[in-house]
């Protein structure tokens, strides 16, 4: 059976994990898709413990329900407010600027050596998008809370 | 017989799948010439492989010898028109087309049920309406991307299948003089294909003769990586059920998009109860 102090601990590691992630995130201007989508899911593992947890707060150390609050108001100040509206404009330029040179590039024969490669920015255009459609769902989630 | 060649066709295609090494986006085989697994005209195949070789969207094509039949294999690209139709605001699905043989295989059991018309809904590059017109059926391909309606509009120098740039929700039917049609809908039942097949089934049902006269044809997934419908049929069923059809034949064809995936696209045929 798990302890308290089990639970403390995981928490505790989780919430470093991504307090690192959000530091990163500040810091870093050219983060991959594969980044800023591992940043999302660490921010929804930790706000279903934080949740979770609460839910048990009659049995919880003190110390570990002011970590929570505390977690809870890095994610909203930190990342819900600033990192998150970023990762969303920086995903939506992306998307226009791709669209833009591969319209621009459109025209005319191309050899199949050109065509082949072409279709890998188009590949990764298309995961562009459904990044944008993750973190849209994301802002959702945040605005029907 | 027909059901056969439809057999015949996913299986090739599972051997096609093992053999290609090619790096094109799409891809897909037409037999060469008739033969026990393929017995179509000579003629049919001819005009098969003449709207994939003048269909700008193919960009290379090679011999090959897949099991016992030897194919020609064309390449093709659609990320042009893909990028063009997600643009489109009123585009409901992107083009995604199902492959050239098993056009001509879903619009033989059509001509095969007893109707005499094919409307192609959201019809890509009109290859449904196409094949319709190979089997001297009469066609009309309704499709809302203008660029996809001008690549159509290169290939009716063959057979003319009557491309429309129309919206196929607000398209007036009437004006097409339909007797015995058969809609084939296109798009997934989760990809946008419920609001289409609605839309159109509202229109043409209030068209005097058309509602007990009319088939439809859908084109479903088994795949789970879709929501299935409570009522099955491949994720129609619901839209079956609320608008009295049933389902009176069901072939299962690749596509582009089934490429990769171990069942290919569920086409039910269906009438009026």
């Amino acid at each position: 059976m798990t302890s308290s102090k089990d639970i403390s601990q995981m928490f505790d590691s989780e919430s470093k994990k991504l307090q690192n992630l959000i530091d990163t995130a500040n810091s870093k201007t050219d983060m991959n898709i594969h980044d800023i989508v591992d940043t999302y899911y660490q921010v929804m593992n930790v706000s279903s413990m934080a949740t979770m947890l609460k839910q048990q707060t009659y049995s919880e150390p003190s110390h570990l329900l002011s970590k929570i609050q505390e977690t809870e108001k890095m994610i909203s100040e930190k990342f819900d407010s600033i990192i998150h509206p970023n990762f969303l404009l920086k995903i939506s330029l992306s998307i226009q600027e791709m669209t833009k040179n591969l319209q621009s590039g459109n025209s005319g024969e191309k050899l199949k050596e050109q065509i082949e490669s072409d279709a890998k920015l188009f590949e990764e255009l298309r995961q562009t998008m459904s990044t944008r459609e993750f973190v849209e769902q994301y802002e959702n989630g945040i605005f029907h809370d | 017989m027909i059901s056969d060649i439809a057999k015949n066709l996913v299986e090739l295609k599972k051997e096609f799948v093992k053999l290609y090494d090619g790096n094109s986006q799409i891809q897909e085989f037409i037999p060469k010439s008739k033969s026990e697994l393929f017995p179509i005209e000579e003629l049919h195949l001819d005009l098969l492989h003449e709207f994939a070789t003048k269909n700008p969207i193919y960009y290379n094509s090679f011999e090959k010898k897949i099991g016992s039949v030897d194919c020609i294999v064309y390449e093709g690209d659609i990320n042009k028109y893909w990028l063009n139709s997600i643009q489109h605001g009123s585009s409901k699905a992107p083009f995604s087309p199902t492959w050239i043989m098993s056009g001509y295989i879903g619009t033989m059991f059509a001509k095969e049920l007893g109707y005499s018309e094919v409307i192609d809904i959201g019809s890509g590059d009109g290859r449904i309406a196409y094949c319709a017109k190979v089997l001297d059926l009469e066609s009309h391909s309704i499709e809302i991307d203008d660029m996809l309606v001008d690549l159509q509009h290169l290939l009716t120098s063959t057979l003319n299948f009557h491309p429309y740039c129309d919206d196929a929700i607000t398209f007036d039917y009437s004006s097409l003089n339909l007797l015995r049609p058969i809609f084939f809908i296109g798009g997934l039942a989760q990809m946008g294909g419920i609001f289409l097949a609605t839309g159109v089934l509202d229109k043409v049902n209030l068209i005097s003769n058309l509602k007990q006269n009319s088939g439809w044809v859908f084109a479903g997934t088994l795949s789970q990586k879709y929501t299935p419908d409570p009522k099955n049929e491949a994720g129609w069923g619901t839209l079956i059920e609320k608008n009295n059809l049933k389902s009176i034949q069901r072939v299962s064809l690749p596509a582009a998009w089934t490429f990769h995936e171990s069942d290919d696209v569920q086409y039910i045929f269906t009438e009026s109860i």
